[in-house]
């Protein structure tokens, strides 16, 4: 699992690479640090290669999502695969985020 | 026992002394009876002689000069009386000149018609010493004179009545007296007062002499007196009773209560001995009993620990789960199954002894170690039952016999050799082909039998998720209070339901236990119930609780070959279960989880199920419990967590958790 954050603008775009299950959330974690830091800004999370997620990597989304909410900015998450939607869908988070 | 006894005397006591005082009351009121009966006979006799002495004074009065008139009126007084007497005239000495100094006429009567009359006035026979004479003088009326020795006329003691005889001046010139014979009193009395049979009486003068003397006490012995004084003589009546006498009859009536009493109180005491040896005996036979029934439940749970209590996941072969139960009759049973893995190899057993209870329960024992022993260096099925068969011939004495069935499954292959001795055919569940049925056995003798038989196995090929149910007839035969039995039938159509909905060994095993006892609806059980059931399935994964073990879980649903669509939710699902239980099912130590995948497949309707266990030896904890995440918050007002079990509620059709011995068991569901 990697995550790539790339700044541009008055937006910054996550990229995330791989599989965030568990034990993948708690590197992430740390690495979307820069994310929160940067929570005035348009914040995009970036889904193209991401193939799985489980709840620890929700809970990342969630959290990223209450703070650019403090912040008054909002959050996009693009390209999510099918099953993500889904999990998505389950979640509720379908209503939290922006979904491109 | 001491308290009966001392209620009883007491009761006797009371009863004793009260009829003492009755009977003293009732021997005084008696005793005063013919006390007075005898006064007045002793009064009727005193007046007649007194009558008698004043008539005769009257008439020598009258013939106070004619001396020989006397002869007659004395003769006369003693005919006109009823009893024997003598009747006397004694004149002052020299009364008459010519009849001497002394002069007494004295008639007694000799026999009942002849009188004696005759002057008996002598200087040897001085009256005028006699007291009745005497009397004459100092009292002017009938006087009875104290008791004497009548030495003229009837010579016996008697007492004398004396009446003075006047002449013209008023002087006493004679003296009339009457005797009346003690002997008399001595004969007519004892008629009134010999009131018992051993009481005597005594009369005494006012002078205290004895008139009728009584018997001599004797010393030791307790009288009772009773008297009355005659007031005619002012004689004193006793009657004398000897206590002893008088009690007699109570005595010996409370002689024979107090016999009776004590053979009562014997008795009592011989009852109360025997009931409390009866007490003992039955104590100790209870503590017999109690003994043997600790030792039977001692032997019971020792037999429950030479089956195998620890089920899979073995070791080395993840592929095979087991689960077996046996239900004895008695504390002790007959029925017997094992297994264990060698080699990638489970080797298992079930069987049945003829006969139910400690017996049955040896040979038990003895087929489990001899199947233990055999199997550990021979891999072939027909010639191990051919071995313990020969075993079992020889330490056969009971002639008792045992059907056994044997199994030997290669793990790695699937393949299943098995060799059956008469025991009922293992059922087959084959998911595949969706059929539940016997499995095809041979008709081999029952062990025991002939020791020279020669077996022969059989071999199967089993399919990933193939269940093989064995059991007992303790199973079919199970009865119900109306003796209809469970059968076979009822056993077929609960495994297609329980395998479809359940899958894990344990839960169809539990499942028809349930069945049974629902049927029997508290029957007696009258046979052993065993059954096992064996899941030749996809091999289990072991993980440790190391969250770094966890992308090792989505290779393994790869591996189990769901479908492409549901691989990432089924991952999902189980993660967040298994990420759980690493977190928090074994706070500061190692731990593992145990993923389990059977398939379940129907045709009535046509379906297929996913069945994920999870097990965790970790500490209780349901899943299930926790609260249901709201997903229409605003992600304002979103708890970051809770959202895991909320995914496998949405993921999965069914999920259940259960606490099984000291595992935490959480089964999902996935129709397909």
């Amino acid at each position: 699992m990697k995550t790539e954050i790339v700044e541009n603008g008055n937006q910054v775009v996550a990229k995330f690479i791989g599989r965030l299950d568990t034990p993948a959330a708690v590197q992430t974690a740390e690495d979307v640090k820069p994310l929160l830091e940067a929570a005035n800004k348009e914040i995009i999370l970036d889904c193209t290669e991401l193939e799985y997620i489980s709840s620890s990597g929700l809970r990342i989304f969630l959290s990223i999502r209450k703070e650019a909410a403090a912040h008054g900015s909002k959050v996009i998450v693009r390209n999510i695969n099918a099953d993500i939607r889904q999990v998505f869908m389950m979640t509720g988070f379908v209503s939290l985020f922006e979904i491109q | 026992m001491i308290v009966a006894g001392l209620a009883l005397e007491a009761i006797s006591c009371t009863m004793y002394f009260t009829s003492r005082a009755a009977i003293r009351h009732e021997a005084q009121k008696r005793a005063e009876t013919e006390l007075r009966k005898a006064e007045l006979e002793i009064e009727l006799h005193t007046i007649e002689l007194e009558t008698a002495a004043k008539t005769l004074a009257l008439i020598a009065e009258r013939h106070v000069d004619c001396p020989d008139s006397i002869y007659m009126a004395t003769d006369l007084a003693v005919r006109t009386m009823r009893e024997h007497t003598s009747v006397a005239v004694a004149y002052v000495p020299d009364y008459f000149m010519e009849k001497g100094r002394y002069f007494e006429v004295c008639s007694s009567r000799i026999t009942e018609d002849s009188v004696h009359t005759r002057q008996i006035g002598s200087d040897s026979h001085d009256y005028t010493e006699m007291e009745w004479f005497q009397n004459g003088f100092v009292h002017d009326s009938c006087w009875w004179c104290e008791p004497y020795m009548d030495d003229s006329g009837s010579e016996e003691p008697v007492v004398s009545c004396s009446y003075p005889v006047h002449n013209g001046k008023g002087e006493v010139v004679a003296v009339v007296c009457v005797d009346m014979a003690l002997g008399y009193l001595q004969r007519k009395l004892p008629e009134y007062l010999k009131v018992y049979k051993n009481s005597f009486y005594s009369i005494r003068s006012s002078k205290g002499g004895d008139i009728v003397r009584a018997m001599d006490t004797v010393p030791g012995r307790k009288y009772n007196t009773f008297n009355e004084e005659i007031d005619a003589t002012g004689w004193h009546i006793e009657i004398i009773i000897p206590e002893d006498e008088m009690f007699a009859d109570l005595n010996r009536v409370g002689r024979i209560v107090g016999i009776l009493m004590l053979i009562g109180l014997v008795l009592l005491a011989l009852m109360l001995v025997h009931s409390s040896r009866t007490t003992q005996k039955l104590i100790e036979s209870t503590a017999r009993n109690q003994r043997m029934e600790n030792e039977l439940y001692v032997a019971g749970a020792i037999q429950t620990a030479m089956l195998p209590k620890v089920f899979p996941p073995f070791r080395d072969v993840l592929n095979v789960n087991v689960y077996g139960t046996v239900k004895p009759a008695k504390e002790v049973g007959g029925d017997l199954y094992d297994f264990y893995v060698r080699h990638d190899k489970l080797f298992f057993c079930i069987g049945d002894v003829s006969g139910k209870g400690v017996p049955a329960s040896l040979v038990m024992a003895m087929t489990r170690s001899l199947f233990r022993s055999i199997t550990s260096h021979d891999e072939d099925a027909a010639s191990v039952m051919g071995k313990m068969n020969k075993a079992f011939v020889e330490q056969n004495t009971q002639n008792m016999f045992l059907t056994l069935f044997i199994g030997i499954l290669d793990c790695r292959t699937g393949m299943l050799e098995y060799c059956n001795a008469g025991h009922n055919a293992p059922i087959s569940i084959q998911q595949s082909a969706v059929s539940i049925q016997p499995l095809p056995v041979m008709a081999n003798l029952p062990l025991g039998v002939e020791g020279e038989w020669v077996f022969q196995a059989q071999q199967m090929q089993l399919a990933y998720d193939d269940v093989l149910f064995l059991y007992t007839d303790g199973l079919t035969e199970a009865e119900r209070s109306t003796h209809e039995q469970f059968g076979e039938e009822r056993m077929m159509k609960e495994l297609a339901i329980s395998d479809y909905r359940l899958g894990s060994p344990r839960q169809i095993v539990e499942r028809m236990q349930a069945s049974v006892e629902t049927f029997v609806d508290g029957a007696e059980q009258s046979d052993d119930l065993t059954m096992m059931a064996i899941r030749y399935q996809h091999p289990a994964l072991i993980m440790r609780n190391d969250i770094e073990q966890i992308p090792t879980l989505a290779e393994w649903i790869d591996s189990i070959g769901v479908p492409e669509e549901l691989s990432m939710p089924i991952n999902l699902a189980l993660e967040e279960i298994v990420t759980n239980v690493m977190l928090y099912a074994y706070p500061g130590k190692s731990g593992q989880v145990l993923v389990e995948c059977n398939k379940a497949v129907s045709d009535q309707p046509s379906a297929i199920r996913l069945i994920f266990t999870i097990t965790d030896s970790g500490i209780p904890f349901d899943p299930t419990k926790k609260e249901e995440v709201d997903t229409t918050l605003s992600a304002e007002e979103r708890p970051i967590g809770g959202l895991g079990i909320h995914l496998v509620r949405q993921i999965m059709d069914e999920v259940s958790y259960e606490r099984v011995e000291d595992k935490n068991v959480l089964t999902l569901v996935k129709n397909v």
